[in-house]
């Protein structure tokens, strides 16, 4: 199944086969789709390869200590996957990378949050929140991107994409309310 | 019971990326969790993040990390059921829960009618984290912050210049910002801060009781 991804769908139910039987075949095909992404998240936010290799690696070992926990009516993997990420980044990404076994303990704040999403499939619902990000002009996705991804101050983000720094934060702050509307509708 | 005040959505959309740090974190969350509005913008952030997650280029990862990755599970103990972790007794009747995994100093006085009890987080360098209790009717000295200040009302209120903060309510306030809250007659009022930087005490009562301040 390598090269080849699969639908949506079939990570949740790849988590499902983890939950359930332990399942490391299911792990390494989730591994080999989130990992090199959650990779790709950390180094994004500001990580170096190594630090974020090794985080993408525990936010893996998480996925696999958690699996029981992900309910797939309340959220697609990639959206669970990207909370386990996220606590991760929270966690330890601002402090030296120490082997540090994870525990549960980060507040899980999704897990409640989370409320039945009736019978879409995480492909459908996935293209539900594309559809919405395409209703706002590019230039206020890419500004919501690199506030969102990378902890970047917004000088950095005026210099990167070189407009002025009040042109930055009024463009964050208009994406950002449009952003709002949009996504109170996909709740 | 209706929440009025609420983080900006700047604030909202750096603690759903994960962008702030632990303390603030941790602040927002106990908002977030007793607000339906902005607990269904998290979410629907969290969905944004979930596609962005996916349509993200990929870093390739080293070439042993899932053999790595499968040996520390190979070394898992069996699985058993979660350990609750033991709480102890708390006096303060419902803490959110995000506070649950942190352990906390005790409380100290700050100055008359003020207390302070601080959450021990693993790291703590610019910020701190502490609940705040007031006394009813108590008067805060006037203060200014060198930092930014978050705070989450978890019960009881207060009221200053900005308006009227009840329990569920949110506050976020810059270094611009010089205010004295005066806590509502009916309750103690306990809140949870983030506070960046050094709390500063302006006028006579404050300036005697900076030296022991030390929030």
């Amino acid at each position: 199944m390598d090269g080849k991804p699969l639908a949506a769908l079939d990570y949740a139910q790849l988590i499902a086969a983890v939950a359930k039987h332990q399942d490391r075949g299911a792990f390494s095909a989730l591994f080999d789709h989130f990992a090199p992404r959650i990779k790709a998240y950390l180094m994004r936010a500001g990580a170096g390869e190594a630090l974020a290799d090794e985080l993408a690696q525990e936010a893996l070992l998480a996925v696999w200590r958690k699996a029981d926990t992900f309910d797939g009516a309340r959220a697609t993997a990639a959206t669970w996957i990207f909370t386990i990420a996220r606590n991760l980044r929270t966690d330890r990404f601002r402090k030296e990378w120490r082997h540090v076994p994870v525990g549960d303990d980060l507040p899980d704040t999704i897990d409640q949050a989370m409320s039945p999403d009736e019978s879409l499939s995480d492909a459908e619902r996935g293209e539900r929140v594309r559809d919405a990000l395409r209703l706002l002009p590019p230039e206020q996705v890419k500004v919501i991107e690199l506030s969102f991804f990378e902890d970047q101050p917004h000088a950095e983000i005026a210099r990167t994409l070189g407009i002025p720094l009040g042109t930055v934060k009024s463009r964050i702050r208009i994406a950002m309310t449009k952003l709002r509307d949009l996504v109170s509708d996909l709740s | 019971m209706t929440i009025r005040h609420h983080p900006s959505t700047e604030t909202l959309a750096a603690y759903a990326s994960g962008a702030l740090d632990l303390g603030r974190q941790i602040v927002v969350a106990s908002h977030v969790e007793r607000c339906p509005a902005c607990r269904g913008f998290v979410r629907g952030l969290e969905k944004v993040a979930g596609v962005m997650l996916e349509d993200l280029l990929p870093a390739p990862m080293s070439s042993d990390a899932l053999a790595r990755t499968l040996a520390r599970i190979d070394r898992e103990p069996p699985a058993q059921a979660e350990a609750t972790p033991v709480l102890p007794a708390s006096d303060e009747p419902a803490l959110p829960a995000c506070l649950r995994p942190y352990e906390m100093g005790r409380w100290r006085w700050v100055g008359p009618g003020v207390q302070m009890r601080p959450i021990i987080l693993p790291e703590t360098d610019k910020l701190r984290v502490f609940l705040l209790k007031g006394a009813p009717g108590i008067r805060l000295p006037q203060h200014s912050h060198e930092g930014t200040e978050l705070t989450s009302i978890l019960s009881g209120s207060y009221h200053h210049e900005g308006g009227d903060f009840l329990a569920g309510d949110f506050e976020e306030a810059d270094d611009n910002v010089e205010h004295r809250p005066t806590v509502g007659k009916e309750a103690a009022c306990i809140c949870l801060v983030a506070l960046e930087g050094q709390l500063k005490l302006s006028g006579f009562i404050g300036a005697l009781l900076n030296p022991f301040v030390r929030l």
